[in-house]
């Protein structure tokens, strides 16, 4: 028995991480896995890792690794031909790629159509960055780059939330604050499938002191089962239960009694009035909003000192408008609602009974719910954090992927947001919460990305839609900042824009607009589009016409089946990287500290791979983009600035520098800021110790005493910069022709109105000549806490363990639904839509509605090792991809109209 | 590993009684705790020691959903302990129910009778690639290879915290992988003996609910069901939780119980028509000798049965607590006796030797009836339905052999009474037996009969031979005796025909019993979580009354 070592290192496979983790390894074999303790006290998980570290030895000593830089022999690209693949060097793998960059170079960095003739794409929610070392120096170096080919979004993606989020309260994540939330309505949020280790950690514990949380959703889910109620709805009408709570609140409730009017007053901009056009009414001098005054008895600016504002009411006042475009209406004496009573007369028409008819849920439940979420909000009281006095409001309000994803993702982030507002329940004690910022700057700091703009509001950075100042030319293929004002122009912008639509438009080019290309090079890393896009068939056909593809590659898989160069990299627990823990992110991650942790070569290496860093030094070494790849690691590419006011690490532009060394810098300028210069550390004492934290305030998790302080409101209910963009994008549109986009325009409301969201899709089957009784299931998809997004899908320990999970082994079917089909458990089925077939096993369960069909994460491998003989269905390969199915904010829902039939090719699963 | 093991459990301190508190309100079934058992105790493709399952009550929209952590309960009454022929399972004084894979010979008697399906046996090296990685190299346990395997609570750990100032359920490193990798906090471990534990403090102020409480196992996990709003609801499953069919004991273990039941059964019933005066003492010695062939036959084929056939004699070392060991050596004392009663053909030998013969039925009987995981098994009819059915089939084959040999076994009386009334009465055991395979009414409350009634498949499977067994087993051989009685042919055919019946019928039942009605005691708790309410939580603001008051 040799001697045993445990080295620390991170796990952040998905974007619930990083956790911490210790590798016992072996005569420099990787044996065991088990959770970093001595980070017990400070991660707000109790220094656990979940059950997917564990998977990270087997990913290690796959045998179905690619063992060594590989090229493809045969030119013609397509799921059903043979890529011929062949061993080559390393210089052979890394010269070829150089020297496609060299003629990119030559030939320009656009293409004819003005697009980026460099592309990369990589897995969800920026997790590849967690390991792709100095890559993005790399591509920082190559000038212009497309990041905007999708991935996949749907079962990994909050969009809406994402964007409206950012707008409304800094949170391209919503969280409850969980320590203290006594009641969370949860619509299809699967946390306790995707919130990692501290979701589960918080909600465990809030569920023990007695926490309630109802849940929502068609299906009973991982989270609904530890739910107090689950109430079954039907797909994608969650919007109608929610404006139906609003009508409940404003319409048949006391808003005295039940609201928190001092925060609709003060905080919200409630008590703005609203002309006739439907824009702020404004100080014809100043331009600033107007509201009533009900001692003066007059409209007044809103930040006026001593007013007392009404926010119910028509009053009556002079002011001027401002619409779209700089057209603007003066008024007299005009009446205008406040932004409130707007809100009030928009949702009576939602009343219960209304919804009850859309969602399939009893008029009388939604009241109770909503009776219970006021009760439980605690209006009125308060809670002390670290000697601040704030307002404790224990209610959340959360909402699933599905829910926020693609059309009626606006109407429900809203009504969310809108109904924890009354309460004043947000971003305070008990409430919800965002956990950080990807659009606004700085990212590192939620309260210092929230600065006051003219209108008393947060300044957001929307993407222009002036006419002067409309990117018309899109920068990437999938147009961010030319359709969709929200993303921004972050470095996460382009996956946050409609990054399906690369795919869409290389099927069918939309009229009037730059001739969508293949890009010269794409990169691909940690991700699998050909599996995890919507419509994964038509995208596969799509990735097998891109001239040159190189791929980061694990294991064969169905993306780089399409590969020129196949590039092994060292996985998980064979290389090196320091990323940045703690302070407040994604999914439920808010610390009381914050600092920097080390991934490291914890095995020897098993096959021929390389450290991403070292490949993206020798790329650009060889293809003379060094001096600009080492002056963006020194900027900060590699997560770290390496000069400040106080320090200087900064690299020597000029060489090429080992991968130790390039880290070196970064733990030293890491530790030297963290520490305040007092504690400088090298790379190996983060080999030795793991992670280096400071402590971090609590009362940062909450935006709600920097809003206070800097007189900032929350942009709720009325969305006047919403509705100005919304009518200048369209101008923009029409001037240039471009008729397609019409249908999202229509979304920028002020305040949202509501559609008949499923009949979307049921629309969708009959324009494409089916028959909607043809398809009479929706099929749904949700998160495998096992599997997460997919990437370790070729694991066999995760099957395993997954599998003891209803869902892990087919697709989930309501048991009356399956008797009336002849169906039994285990029974071969197959669910085909208007876009696609899959096959799988029917797992008959009750804890799913009668209409509605689920399969789990996302799977139908046909190349990956292992996974390939699953046999597991996906709603990927049912799921269509089209304009139609496009929100205004550039993403669709994880919702088909499938049938379910026998399948008399398959063969009964028995186990 | 069995090195590093302290066998005795003193080393954990004898004051300590480790148990779990699992708390269901909190486990939202991620696995993190079966994928950590994994790495900690090296375990092999679907060997999971630590299994969290996925659970539905309840029809839509009506439903519940439980996640429920099972695995080796380490029952202060272990069934598993007292069977084991060998010793190689045995409770230390801490309560960890443990293993010394050296001394087990794989023969799946303690996995049959555990009522939680926490055993385990692996024939053959296993790897999760079908090719053996370096890694799996090195964490390689071939001590384990064809013996019982199961949850040993981290017992490396637990020894290591004896030899330290660590305590086990406060720091991780000598808590059990599962409970210190959990993520959602639910699986508590602890001392049960101190009253100020984690474990023994969670015990004393919530409610708990125990698994399989009814069968007297009083195992160490309990499942916390309680919220701090709302109290545990007690559950009544509407079908008895089917488990899975047993792979542990295959035909090989039926020809045993066949063969072997036969045999004796046979032995005994020569020695009744040698008392009766119709068959001479050689006559007998005869038969025994036939007997000890038969019984042979069955016990070789238990022996192909066991993952470790060269520690097959350790089997004889439990006679204090296992039926298996005493059936071996009522196999042995009946040989040894026949054979002396093959040399001196004395009245007392041919006595012993039924005796032993009747001793090797009676522990045959015992052993399937303490195989207490198995419901088909653990039932109260089983083992006088062994022992009817042994002396019927033993009837059977005399009567097959004075058929054919008359001028050996002219058995003509002792055959017909036997045969009718073992027939009959193996006709009321098998009907009382079956009757716990009729549907359950609302009114079958009674836990008795709700804890051994069969589940569907078993239903299902001793319902497709309930009337071929009757009219094989049972009527058959009346009817052919009777006509029998009265015909003079010879060979007597009706004599055989009735004799071949009777085995068949007992062939028909026992191969059903052993190998396609022996569910596995399934999954199931008396109460569960109502989860939480938020009452105490929102404490005296929470009135949704003052809030609906207020409606117009």
């Amino acid at each position: 028995m040799g001697e045993k070592k445990q080295i620390p290192v991170y796990c952040y496979q998905c974007v619930a991480g990083p956790d911490l983790l210790k590798v016992e390894v072996e005569d420099g074999v990787a044996t065991r896995i088990a959770s970093n303790f001595d980070i017990r006290q400070e991660h707000p998980g109790g220094g656990r890792v979940c059950v997917k570290a564990y998977g990270l030895i087997q990913k290690t000593y796959n045998p179905n690794r690619i063992a060594s830089p590989m090229k493809r022999t045969n030119p013609a690209k397509g799921r059903n031909e043979d890529p011929g693949f062949v061993p080559i060097s390393w210089d052979e793998a890394l010269d070829t790629i150089a020297n496609k960059l060299k003629e990119v170079f030559d030939s320009g960095l656009s293409d004819e159509s003005g697009y980026p003739r460099i592309a990369a794409s990589f897995g969800g929610g920026g997790t590849p960055t967690q390991y792709m070392g100095t890559f993005p120096a790399l591509l920082s170096a190559f000038g212009r780059v497309d990041l905007g080919f999708g991935a996949g979004q749907g079962v990994k993606c909050y969009h809406s939330e994402h964007l409206y989020g950012e707008l409304w309260h800094r949170a391209f994540i919503v969280a409850p604050d969980s320590p203290r939330t006594n009641f969370i309505l949860s619509f299809g949020h699967n946390g306790d499938a995707s919130a990692g280790v501290t979701g589960i950690w918080r909600q465990a514990d809030a569920r023990a002191r007695g926490m309630k949380r109802i849940q929502v959703e068609p299906h009973l889910s991982v989270t609904g089962a530890v739910a107090a109620q689950w109430v079954p709805i039907k797909p994608k009408t969650d919007a109608a239960f929610l404006f139906a709570m609003l009508h409940r609140v404003l319409h048949e409730l006391s808003i005295d009694n039940v609201c928190d009017t001092a925060f609709l007053k003060d905080m919200s901009n409630s008590p703005y009035l609203v002309g006739p056009n439907g824009y702020f009414l404004r100080d014809a001098q100043s331009r600033k909003p107007l509201v009533f005054d009900q001692r003066s008895g007059q409209a007044c600016e809103f930040d006026k000192p001593g007013i007392e504002p009404a926010i119910l009411g028509t009053h009556h006042g002079d002011g001027v408008e401002e619409g779209p475009d700089n057209t603007s209406w003066n008024h007299v004496n005009v009446a205008a609602n406040t932004s409130l009573q707007c809100l009030i007369d928009h949702v009576k028409p939602f009343t219960p009974e209304w919804a009850e008819k859309e969602c399939d849920v009893p008029a009388a439940r939604i009241r109770e719910v909503t009776d219970e979420f006021l009760a439980h909000a605690c209006v009125g009281e308060t809670v002390e954090i670290e000697g601040v006095t704030l307002p404790h409001r224990p209610v959340a309000i959360l909402l699933g992927k599905t829910v926020n994803n693609g059309w009626g993702g606006y109407q429900c982030c809203w009504a969310r947001t809108m109904l924890i507002s009354l309460v004043g329940a947000l971003e305070v004690p008990g409430g919800i919460v965002g956990t950080n910022v990807k659009l606004n700057r700085p990212a590192n700091s939620r309260q210092a990305s929230a600065i006051r703009d003219a209108d008393g509001f947060m300044h957001y950075p929307f993407n222009e839609t002036s006419k002067d100042a409309w990117q018309q030319d899109p920068k990437i293929r999938n147009a961010y900042n030319t359709l969709v004002p929200l993303t921004s122009d972050s470095a996460w912008s382009a996956a946050l824009g409609p990054a399906h639509l690369p795919w869409l438009f290389l099927k069918k080019a939309p009229t009037n607009w730059p001739k969508p290309t293949t890009p010269d090079i794409w990169f691909q890393y940690r991700t699998n589009p050909a599996i995890s896009s919507w419509n994964s068939e038509d995208v596969t056909t799509q990735i097998a016409k891109f001239p040159f593809v190189v791929s980061f590659a694990y294991t064969r898989d169905e993306t780089n089946h399409m590969a020129d160069i196949l590039l092994p990299e060292s996985t998980d627990l064979e290389s090196l990287q320091l990323i940045q823990i703690g302070n407040t992110k994604f999914i439920e991650n808010l610390w009381h500290h914050e600092g920097w942790a080390i991934r490291q070569p914890a095995a020897e290496r098993v096959v021929d791979s390389r450290d991403m860093t070292e490949i993206a030094t020798e790329i650009a070494s060889r293809a003379g983009l060094l001096e600009k790849y080492n002056a963006a690691i020194n900027r900060g590419a590699a997560g770290m600035k390496l000069k400040g006011d106080n320090f200087d690490y900064q690299l020597d532009e000029s060489i090429e520098h080992d991968v130790e060394t390039i880290w070196n810098c970064v733990a030293k300028a890491a530790s030297h800021e963290l520490s305040d210069g007092k504690s400088v550390r090298d790379i190996h004492w983060f080999k030795e110790n793991g992670y280096m934290l400071r402590e971090f305030e609590e009362i940062n998790w909450f935006l709600y005493p920097h809003m206070r302080e800097n007189n900032i409101r929350f942009e709720m209910p009325y969305q006047e910069r919403i509705n100005r963009h919304g009518a200048q994008l369209a101008h923009r549109l029409s001037e240039i022709g471009v008729t397609w986009w019409d249908k999202q325009l229509r979304e920028y409301e002020p305040l949202p109105g509501y559609q008949k969201f499923p009949d979307i899709w049921t629309d969708y089957v009959t324009s494409q000549g089916g028959d909607p009784d043809d398809y009479p299931f929706w099929a749904l998809t949700a998160r495998s806490m096992q599997y997460s997004w997919g990437a370790n899908a070729g694991i066999p320990l995760i099957n395993e363990v997954a599998n003891n999970i209803a869902g892990h082994k087919g697709v989930i079917i309501n048991r009356a639904a399956a008797d009336a089909l002849m169906i039994s458990e285990g029974d071969p089925v197959v669910i085909r839509s208007i876009a696609g077939v899959t096959r799988g096993h029917a797992v008959v369960r009750e804890g799913i509605r009668p209409d509605t069909l689920l399969m789990i994460g996302q799977f139908d491998h046909w190349a990956t090792p292992f996974a390939k003989d699953l046999k597991l269905p996906s709603l990927n390969s049912v799921q269509s991809l089209a304009i139609e199915l496009t929100d205004a904010t550039g993403s669709t829902s994880d919702i088909a109209r499938v049938s379910i039939e026998p399948d008399p090719e398959g063969e009964r699963r028995h186990d | 590993m069995t090195e590093l093991l302290d066998l005795s459990g003193k080393a954990s301190g004898t004051d300590s009684r480790y148990g779990m508190v699992v708390d269901l309100n909190r486990c939202v079934g991620c696995q993190t705790c079966t994928a950590a058992c994994k790495h900690a105790n090296d375990t092999t493709p679907d060997v999971q020691w630590r299994r969290v399952l996925d659970l539905e009550f309840g029809q839509y929209p009506d439903v519940q959903r439980l996640f429920l952590v099972t695995g080796c309960q380490h029952c202060a009454d272990p069934p598993c302990v007292p069977v084991c022929p060998t010793g190689a399972t045995f409770a230390r004084e801490d309560g960890v129910v443990a293993m010394t894979y050296d001394d087990c010979i794989g023969c799946g008697y303690c996995a049959v009778a555990c009522p939680y399906q926490a055993r385990t046996i692996v024939h053959e090296k296993r790897s999760y690639f079908g090719t053996t990685t370096i890694q799996e190299a090195s964490v390689d346990q071939p001590d384990r290879l064809g013996v019982a395997q199961k949850c040993t609570f981290c017992i490396e750990r637990l020894d290591e915290a004896a030899e330290s100032d660590l305590t086990p359920g406060v720091d991780p490193q000598v808590t059990p992988a599962c409970s210190s990798s959990c993520i959602a906090q639910a699986i508590h471990f602890g001392d049960l003996a101190d009253p100020d534990s984690n474990v023994s403090e969670l015990l004393a102020e919530n409610q708990t609910s125990n698994m399989h409480s009814g069968l007297g196992t009083d195992p160490q996990i309990h499942y916390l069901v309680e919220t701090p709003a709302v109290s545990s609801r007690s559950h009544v499953d509407s079908e008895p939780a089917p488990g899975p069919l047993q792979k542990f004991w295959d035909i090989r273990a039926t020809a045993n119980f066949f063969f072997g039941g036969m045999s004796s059964g046979f032995a005994i019933m020569a020695f009744v028509a040698y008392l009766a005066g119709e068959i001479s003492g050689r006559s007998l010695t005869l038969a025994y000798v036939g007997a000890a062939l038969v019984m042979s036959i069955g016990l070789f084929a238990v022996f192909l049965e066991i993952g470790r056939k060269s520690r097959a004699l350790f089997a004889l070392k439990k006679i204090t607590t296992s039926w298996m060991t005493r059936e071996i050596w009522a196999a042995i004392a009946f040989f040894a006796l026949l054979a002396a009663d093959f040399v001196f053909n004395h009245v007392v030998l041919h006595l012993a030797t039924a005796i032993a013969a009747a001793t090797f039925l009676y522990c045959q009987a015992r052993i399937l009836h303490a195989a207490r995981g198995i419901v088909a098994w653990r039932v109260a009819e089983i083992p006088a339905m062994l022992v009817a059915g042994g002396l019927l089939e033993g009837t059977g084959l005399l009567a097959v052999a004075s058929g054919w040999f008359p001028q050996l076994f002219t058995t003509s009386h002792v055959c017909a009474v036997a045969g009718i009334v073992l027939s009959c009465l193996c006709f009321g055991l098998w009907a009382a037996y079956a009757s716990r395979a009729r549907t359950l009414k609302d009114d079958d409350f009674y836990l008795d009969i709700r804890e051994n009634h069969f589940a569907k498949p078993t239903r299902d499977a001793i319902n497709a031979v309930k009337w071929p067994v009757h009219i094989v087993g049972h009527v058959l051989p009346v009817l052919a005796i009777i006509a029998g009685y009265f015909s003079k042919a010879q060979p007597h055919w009706l004599w055989i025909a009735g004799g071949c019946f009777a085995i068949a019928g007992g062939l028909i039942w026992k191969s059903t019993v052993i190998t396609r009605a022996s569910h596995q005691q399934g999954f199931s708790l008396p109460s569960i979580p109502a989860r939480g309410s938020g009452r105490r939580a929102a404490g005296a603001r929470f009135d949704v009354p003052r809030i609906q008051e207020q409606a117009r």
